[in-house]
Order: C-alpha cells, then structure tokens, then sequence
C-alpha cells in the first residue's frame, strides 16, 4: 500500500478509487485546521451545529465516525458530491478548503480523545469480568445484545464520557436506550427499549433481547422515561476501581474507524 | 386518392393541451393538468368514485420506481390516459397511466457541480399545447415534445453559478411560462419570470429584491439587496377573472444574521400578486418583515370564492410558515384576518394591516434562541386543500415544536452557503431516517381541518411524526395524505377519521393526485423512491 501525500484534489481522489493507493489530507497543519473551522462555520454549520454536534438537519460530525465515510479520503467525497438520498448536496469550494475541514472534523474527536486513562486497564477488565457487565453489553463475541455494545466503546467515547457513563449513566442516554413500559389490554406487560415508532406502532427489544413490534391499538397504557437501565456505580466500586473500568474500556477500540 | 386524404386526417397533429382547457382544468377532472390541479391551487378533485364507504376496497394498481436515491418530490400532471412525472435530479418520463409502463424518458445533462440548498429536487411540469416545460438545476428552462420526449428548445434563465437553481413545477399562464428560482440560502437576489411558450424568449422579469431606484430597495441596509435572497421555490396560481398570478416568495438572506440585512426586506416572505402579462406588481403582503428564522412564505396561494361577512368575496387563503393563517381579499389585498394555527412565540398578535407585532429576543443569537415554531415553521410548502363541498382548508402542520436559532458573522461569496446562522431542534427538518426515536413530547404532526374565514380548527388527525406530504380532497369527501412515517392515508374529510392506509415506507413529500383510467378513479402519491398507483379493486 503506498502512501500519497501530494496535494491531492478532486482529480486525484477520483483515481484513487480505482487503486489501492490511500489519500492523506495533504493540509493538517494547526493553521489549516484554524482555517478549516472556519469554512466549517460558514458551509456546514447551519445544518451541522456550530460545534459540529448536530443541528436540525444535518447528524453530528463531531464523534470521530461518519456513517458515510471510513476514511479522509471519503469524507472529501462526501463533501464535493455530497450524499444521495439526503439533504446534503455536494460543494463547490477548492480542493485544499475541503481538506482543511476534513482536517478540523477529524481534529473535534482527535482532542476529544486525547484524555488518558489514570487507571490500571488489566485491573479493570477484572472487575468487567467480576461484575458480570456482559449480562446487560455485548463485548468480546458474548453477552447480552440489550446494552451498548462494549467492544468499540474505546473508540467512541473519551476518558471523561466514559467516566460520566459509569457514575451517571442516565446524564446522557440515546433514546435506543430509553426506558419504554407498555400494558396491553390483555394484561401483558412489556419492558424493554423503543427502537422506532409511528402513529400506529411501537417497535420494542423487549428485556430478554427479543424484537417485537407492538401495535398502538393493542395498548392499554405505556410509558417512556428518558433514563438508562443501568444503575451508576458510584458507591459500588471505589474512585480507583472506577478508574480502572473507564482505562480498561478505553482500550477497547475493535476496528472501529 | 381518397385513402391518402385518410391517413393524412388520421395523422393531424394532436394538439393536446390547449389554454383553454387549463381554464376549465377543474371541469374534466380524469386529467390532472397542472402541477395544482387547476389555477386556484385548491387540489380537490371532483371525482367521487372512491368514497368514505368503499376506500378500504384500493388496491395497488401500479409502482413505478425511481432510478435515483435522491429525494423524490414530483407531481405528475396526467393528461388523456398519459402521465408525466419527474425524477431527480432533471429527468422527465412519460408513463401509461393504466400500467406505469413508461413511453419515453429525456435527462437534462447538469453540470458537476450545481447549487440545490437542500438535494437536487425537482416538483414537476407545466404542459401547453403538445409541449412539457421542466426547469433544471443548471438554471434552465426547457420545452420538450410531450409526444416523443425530445427537447424542442431550452433557455437560460439565469448564471446557476451565482447559487440559482430551478426546483419548480412552471406555470403556464395564456401563451407564457412562469418560473423563479430556488437559491435563498446562497446569496442570490431572486425573481420570477415569463417566457414565451413557442420560443422560450423572456417577455418580463419582476425582481423580487429591488435594486436601488426602485421602489422597496429602501427596506434594504447598505449592500445587502444585492445577496438578498428572495427565492420562489413552487409554483404559484393565477384567476383569469383578475388576470393576477399569485405567488410566495422565500426567505431573505442569510437567513439567520438579520443584522446584515437592517430593515423590511422587500419583496421577501411575501404574497405578490403579479399582472399575468406584464409582470407588473399589483399588490403585495409581507407574512414576515426582517425574517430572522427561514420563513419562506413559499405556500401555494389557495384562491376560493367565499361568503366573508355575508358577502361573496374572492379570497386569498394563506396559512403561512411563520405559524398564522391569513385570508386576504385577492382583487384588492387588503389583509382581512390572520390568527396563529400552532403554538408560536415570536409574535404579540398582527395589527389591523397584518403585520406581525415581534415579540422581544426570539431572533437567532450566538448563545441560541429557542422560537417557536421551529424552523420548518407551522407549515410549509407541502399543498393544502380546500373543499367547496365541505368548505373547509386542508393542511399538515407541525406543532407545538420548537427550534434553537443561532446567529454568527459571514460575508458573501459567489457560490457559497451565505445563512450567517444555524439551527437546532430535535424535531429534523429534513430527516430522512428510518427510525423515529425522537422525544414524543418534541412536537407532533396534526392533518388539520380549518373554518376558511376564520382559521378555527374543526377537526385535526395527529400523527406521532411530522409531514412533509401535500393533501388532495374529492367531491366525495376523501382526504388523501402522506407523511414522514411512509404511511399513505385516507380521512374522512367532513371528521377526520382515518378510512384506509396502507404503509409504503419512506416519506412523502408531493402531493397525491387522482384522475381517470378507462373511466375508474386512480390515486398516486410519490412516497420514498416511488410512484404508486391505487384504484378500487376490479
């Protein structure tokens, strides 16, 4: 595999799909990224959120992952062609003003990430182990699918995100995750999480992992509370053995991108 | 001798769609043959084969899928027994309307690199005589033989480098072609234009941003009329009896730093109604002076002939995206009533001439403001209905919704996004997800049912999700709608109550239609990536 670091423009992105040569942002100096930020500001931020964490149309673009695009060379392509299918339309700025965003998105999770564990990792994957985790997450090929996948968490939340998850797992909750309570009027109660809904029906992972869609004409009453399932361990492990779970799952970074 | 004149009279031109029939569009209603079903924008249909009784008895007659992934908001036009429709981003195909079987298709090259805010979207088209009109993402407006799908001439309507680009269904008014162009969100200074229907030569151009010297070029701070925006991004309507075309025109630019644009912002957010032959402005509202949230005043001008205070008036409705429903009288404009139809912040009340008395900090600002209605506003582009059979207006709204503003400094450049601000709000304005998890509590969708005097709801359906679809109603009180959910749905006009739906997945965002095939009713609504066609069964 051969590495390019020329300026690489639109033209050369378009060779490169046909090779297995990979495209390096040929702008990632700290005035690049500067200027990058501010191009983000002007072009993306209307619909991206002027700190890149999402806005009324456009997702997050603050994370480190895109949904449409594994690499810099694809978020370029993403920029200039935009994505089918969605709002976002393909821009017209040069070459070098797309990689300088490229650059500043990439540095948002870069900085983000760059928090070091204080704890001991081996330490924490024993206490993982000891407080049977895997009974509500998935990690290492085994577990319970109800949870958040631990398995690429080290990729996606910081040092701090992980902390805050352990001590306060309901500060920040995605809504796959919410509490969602429903009694049928035939008597049955159903627990687990809200995967989607419409004016007719509710579609459920129920706490056993299984799927089932609920119809909203079969509901004598439900409820959906904006908190996690899983307890905070404040309390249950000591400051230092939480450190040690946050290091261990920060190294647990899969193949994530 | 004799068989020769035969065939030449088998073979006379059939000169399909004359002016005359797109008077009278409301008479023949098997055909749908502009992009609003007839000049007032009213989308009512006087077929009544399908009734509240027997509409659970459609079935799926056809689909005919797009070959594009991107956003799907054609409304076809259907005339004698032959629909033409639109797919992103500039193609054109014709289809059987009894099979979905396609005659012909024509694809307007673009270039790379065009200017759409949003997707490169198109409407739909206007049909005159035997010719399509379509507008194009590279600023052009294009006359194609409806008979064989070639093109017969096309015209630049405007440079798409400077951020233009047509998104709209053309009107045809007499021998002419309307259009504006959609750009508000990239610095242009918009307008709407006539062209001639057999050579596509311009014949008048009324500027929806004044330049300096004429009249509203006042409302303007400084420079900033020159990238004032001033969109018309869907088609407008027209009453022969007043020769006036009406239309909406879209927000002014950037959309959310007011700052840079001090004063009222002439023509933008407003009802113009235009002379049909010389473009000359007759009279004008502005729903939102000095917008400072996107409001486009982009809706479809509804015209209905109705009793106001006991006397017969020829009525503009308006229910506007900045979250009040207007009714203006559309020979003169004077302003007759206007009253909120959700749940709104930003506004004390209107005053006796309907504008809008502000409410202190709801603009954008650097920490966020939250408004409401958020930004995709009460309602939007998406086409209400009016019934002269139940005389009620027909809409989606979005309510009880909110979004955060943001204002921050940008200058002008040609050719790039110029809106100085941005938004949040947990209700998308453009989502395009497959899941819905958002907050119940957020906002809702509601089809609502409205008294068209007064604004007063009747009756509303609540959906969990909002709706970007457009509402027809028939003689026989069936309301047809879609929404973001991908469900297609049939109301009873005169209550609400849900008659039928049938989920197709994906959004609707066009309008249903319904016209003849060999003599049964047909209904089509472009859902997703696709256009399907229900009909009762055989």
């Amino acid at each position: 595999m051969k590495v390019m670091t020329l300026a690489a423009l639109s033209a050369a992105a378009a060779l490169a799909q046909h090779s297995d040569t990979v495209l390096v942002n040929p702008f990632q100096t700290p005035d690049d990224r500067a200027r990058g930020a501010v191009f983000f500001r002007s072009q993306c931020a209307s619909c991206h959120g002027a700190d890149a964490t999402g806005g009324a149309g456009g997702p997050s673009l603050a994370t480190g992952t895109f949904r449409h695009a594994a690499s810099d060379e694809g978020l370029f392509k993403v920029i200039t062609k935009g994505v089918p299918g969605t709002p976002m339309p393909g821009f017209s700025m040069n070459g070098r003003e797309i990689w300088q965003i490229v650059g500043y998105l990439r540095s948002l999770s870069a900085s983000r990430m760059a928090e070091q564990a204080a704890g001991d990792a081996a330490k924490g994957r024993a206490i993982v182990g000891a407080q049977k985790c895997t009974g509500c997450h998935w990690l290492h090929g085994g577990g319970s699918p109800r949870g958040l996948d631990l398995s690429t968490i080290g990729a996606r939340l910081s040092v701090g995100e992980l902390k805050r998850a352990l001590v306060d797992p309901s500060a920040e909750v995605a809504p796959q995750y919410w509490l969602w309570e429903g009694k049928l009027k035939s008597g049955e109660t159903i627990k687990g999480h809200r995967l989607n809904e419409d004016t007719f029906s509710i579609q459920i992972m129920d706490g056993a992992g299984k799927l089932r869609g609920v119809d909203k004409s079969t509901l004598a009453e439900q409820k959906l509370e904006r908190r996690s399932a899983m307890p905070s361990f404040k309390g249950r492990m000591s400051e230092a053995q939480i450190n040690d779970v946050v290091a261990y799952l920060a190294t647990l970074k899969g193949d994530a991108r | 001798m004799r068989a020769v004149t035969l065939l030449f009279a088998a073979c006379s031109l059939y000169a399909q769609v004359t002016y005359d029939r797109l008077l009278k569009a409301a008479d023949e209603p098997g055909n749908w043959l502009t992009y609003h079903g007839q000049y007032s924008s009213i989308h009512h249909s006087k077929l009544a084969q399908i009734t509240p009784a027997n509409v659970k008895d459609l079935e799926l007659k056809w689909v005919v899928q797009a070959k594009s992934l991107e956003k799907h908001e054609t409304t076809p036009i259907v005339v004698d027994g032959v629909m033409y429709i639109t797919e992103a981003p500039n193609v054109v195909v014709a289809l059987d309307a009894a099979t979905g079987r396609e005659f012909w298709t024509y694809e307007h090259p673009l270039p790379d690199v065009t200017y759409p805010c949003c997707g490169r979207v198109n409407r739909g088209l206007a049909i005159l005589g035997n010719t399509l009109y379509l507008g194009t993402h590279d600023a052009k407006l294009i006359a194609i033989d409806a008979s064989t799908g070639q093109k017969r001439w096309e015209t630049v309507v405007t440079d798409y480098k400077k951020g233009y680009a047509l998104a709209l269904a053309p009107l045809i008014v007499k021998d002419k072609v309307i259009v504006g162009t959609a750009g508000g969100e990239l610095g242009i200074r918009g307008f709407l234009a006539a062209y001639d229907a057999k050579t596509g030569k311009e014949v008048w151009r009324f500027k929806i941003i004044p330049e300096p010297g004429e009249k509203g070029n006042e409302t303007w701070g400084g420079d900033s009329w020159k990238y004032g925006g001033g969109s018309i991004w869907l088609t407008g309507s027209y009453d022969p009896d007043t020769n006036l075309t009406y239309w909406g025109t879209g927000n002014p630019g950037p959309d959310w730093n007011p700052a840079k644009r001090l004063g009222d912002n002439l023509y933008t957010d407003s009802a113009i109604a235009l002379d049909a032959d010389t473009g000359k402005l007759k009279w004008h509202s502005q729903f939102t002076p000095h917008d400072e949230w996107d409001w486009d005043s982009v809706q479809t001008p509804v015209l209905v002939d109705h009793e106001y205070k006991g006397k017969m008036r020829k009525l503009l409705l308006w229910a506007n995206r900045n979250g009040f429903y207007y009714v203006f009288d559309r020979v003169t404009g004077q302003f007759l009533s206007g009253t909120p139809f959700v749940k709104q912040n930003w506004a004390v009340g209107l005053d006796e001439m309907g504008r809008p008395v502000k409410a202190p900090g709801r603009g954008p600002s650097a920490a966020g403001t939250v408004t409401f209605p958020g930004v995709q506003g009460g309602t939007n582009w998406f086409a209400p209905s009016y019934s002269p059979v139940t005389k009620l207006f027909y809409l989606n709204t979005w309510d009880d919704y909110s979004s955060i503003f943001f204002a921050w400094d940008q200058d002008y450049e040609q050719g790039k996004w110029y809106a100085a601000g941005g938004v949040k709000a947990e209700v998308q304005s453009a989502s395009r997800d497959r899941l819905n998890r958002r907050n119940p509590s957020a906002g809702y969708g509601a089809t609502r049912a409205l008294d068209p005097v007064t604004g007063k709801k009747i009756w509303e359906f609540r959906t969990a999700e909002v709706s970007e679809s457009g509402i027809l109603t028939t003689a026989s009180n069936v309301l047809f709608t879609g929404n973001r959910e991908g469900h297609f749905m049939a109301l009873d006009a005169t209550n609400g109550k849900l008659l039928w739906r049938k989920y197709l997945s994906g959004m609707a965002a066009s309008s249903p239609i319904t016209f003849l095939v060999n003599g049964k009713q047909y209904v089509t609504v472009a859902i997703g990536q696709a256009l399907f066609c229900f009909g009762l069964r055989d």
